[in-house]
């Protein structure tokens, strides 16, 4: 590869995306922004000069492609092993299955994890009223002269909040997501941009993933809650029993759990009913984790431009 | 003789130092730098054949925001993509005292031994 030296900007880049290729989508995205800052900043700067001529002196001043995609693997190498895994509290102690099972509770992920799906249903219908009213409006506005300044700000808006829901899910779950946007190329005229937009896959995956939030979110939104109050209901029934066995509601009320009277073995079903709180508090925590470590994995899918 | 052998060892002295000299060059400066103009003012300050190649700079940059060293924020461009200004943080001007007061030691350290006045 190193044969034919790169003589344009966009060579370079394709030169760049090739050497890392295998990498990490996200590492690619902003290896290919930081170097297109430099490069055309450097073209800038030698007004005179052929772009060609200027990625000749480029290769010893800024590096080769290969040179620079090197310089990303090894520091990403180093980041990642200093900040990007943070050693978990139920790394330190891995020991029997019980410590692993119900360690998801000393596990911050895990509760970011299950706001995450409680919030999903708010997100979900913001991204699908945006998606939706944006792309009705931009094909009524199609025949219309403003049809075009603002689809490509819709377009625009839906890059930035694809940037912030990608942040947000790397927050959550420490998987990389970009943290640069995806710059949109160099200085075209409208058509063009819009002509390039509507052929870039990642446009369309986007606003799918944006509609797909709403269903998502739906079935996040109720799983959690379902679960949550399930959980929190059956952890405290023993009192809601002892409370009637004092009185305090209409005495007809007769408690069972798993078809154990609380009036005849109060012990056992408060037992019972602990054990099945706790149990299913913890397959939530652990559910809910699951679920934002596929969803990642989805958004990275649709959102983040494939290297290649 | 070939030249690999000192690439190498100018490539693993780099690995920390192109930090350093990053933070010292962002503590330095009043106003926020983005990566062309540092890689720039590094280049015009090497004698001769430049240390390290610009492109190395961005990564070591991205790794130390990552790691609350320096902020950064985004500004338009008319040249192209838009542009990441970095400024030093508090917890960076701290960690670039520390790297300092290391890299004394370490350079006097080498010094009295290549000099030879230590043997």
């Amino acid at each position: 590869m190193s044969a034919s030296a790169p003589r344009s900007i966009d060579e370079y880049l394709k030169q760049l995306r090739a050497a890392l290729e295998g990498e990490d989508p996200a590492l690619i995205q902003d290896a290919l922004y930081d170097s297109e800052e430099y490069l055309r900043s450097e073209v800038a700067a030698h007004a005179g000069k052929s772009e060609g001529d200027v990625l000749e002196l480029i290769a010893s001043t800024y590096g080769a492609p290969e040179e620079v995609a090197a310089a990303y693997r090894a520091t990403d190498a180093q980041v990642s092993k200093a900040l990007r895994t943070p050693p978990r509290p139920t790394a330190a102690a891995p020991a029997s299955a019980w410590g692993k099972f119900f360690g998801v509770f000393l596990d911050p992920r895990a509760y970011l994890s299950l706001s995450f799906m409680l919030l999903s249903l708010a997100t979900g219908i913001i991204y699908f009223t945006i998606a939706i009213t944006g792309l009705s409006i931009s094909v009524g506005f199609a025949i219309l002269i403003i049809g075009v300044p603002f689809f490509l700000a819709f377009i625009g808006a839906t890059r930035v909040i694809a940037l912030g829901e990608g942040r947000l899910l790397e927050a959550i779950t420490g998987e990389r997501m970009p943290r640069r946007p995806v710059h949109p190329g160099p200085p075209a005229t409208l058509w063009a941009r819009i002509a390039e937009m509507l052929k870039d896959r990642r446009t369309w995956t986007t606003l799918l993933y944006f509609v797909l939030m709403l269903p998502l979110g739906v079935l996040y939104f109720s799983v959690a809650v379902t679960l949550l109050s399930a959980g929190v209901g059956v952890l405290f029934a023993p009192l809601a029993a002892a409370g009637a066995s004092l009185g305090w509601f209409p005495s007809d009320i007769h408690a069972t759990v798993a078809g154990i009277d609380f009036d005849q073995y109060p012990l056992v079903a408060t037992l019972v009913c602990l054990v099945l709180g706790v149990l299913i508090l913890t397959l939530l925590m652990h559910l809910a984790r699951a679920v934002a470590r596929g969803h990642v994995r989805l958004a990275k899918a649709l959102l983040v431009e494939r290297g290649a | 003789m070939d030249d690999s052998q000192a690439r190498k060892f100018q490539k693993d002295l780099n690995a920390g130092l192109v930090a350093l000299v990053l933070l010292a060059v962002l503590d330095r400066t009043s106003e926020d730098l983005y990566g062309y103009e540092i890689a720039k003012r590094l280049q015009r300050a090497s004698e001769g054949e430049p240390l390290f190649k610009e492109g190395t700079v961005y990564p070591v940059l991205r790794a130390l925001a990552a790691e609350g060293l320096l902020t950064s924020r985004i500004v338009p461009s008319y040249a192209g993509p838009p542009r990441r200004y970095y400024r030093i943080t508090d917890d960076g001007r701290a960690v670039l005292r520390q790297w300092s007061e290391i890299w004394h030691r370490t350079r006097g350290f080498v010094d009295r031994f290549i000099e030879g006045t230590e043997l």
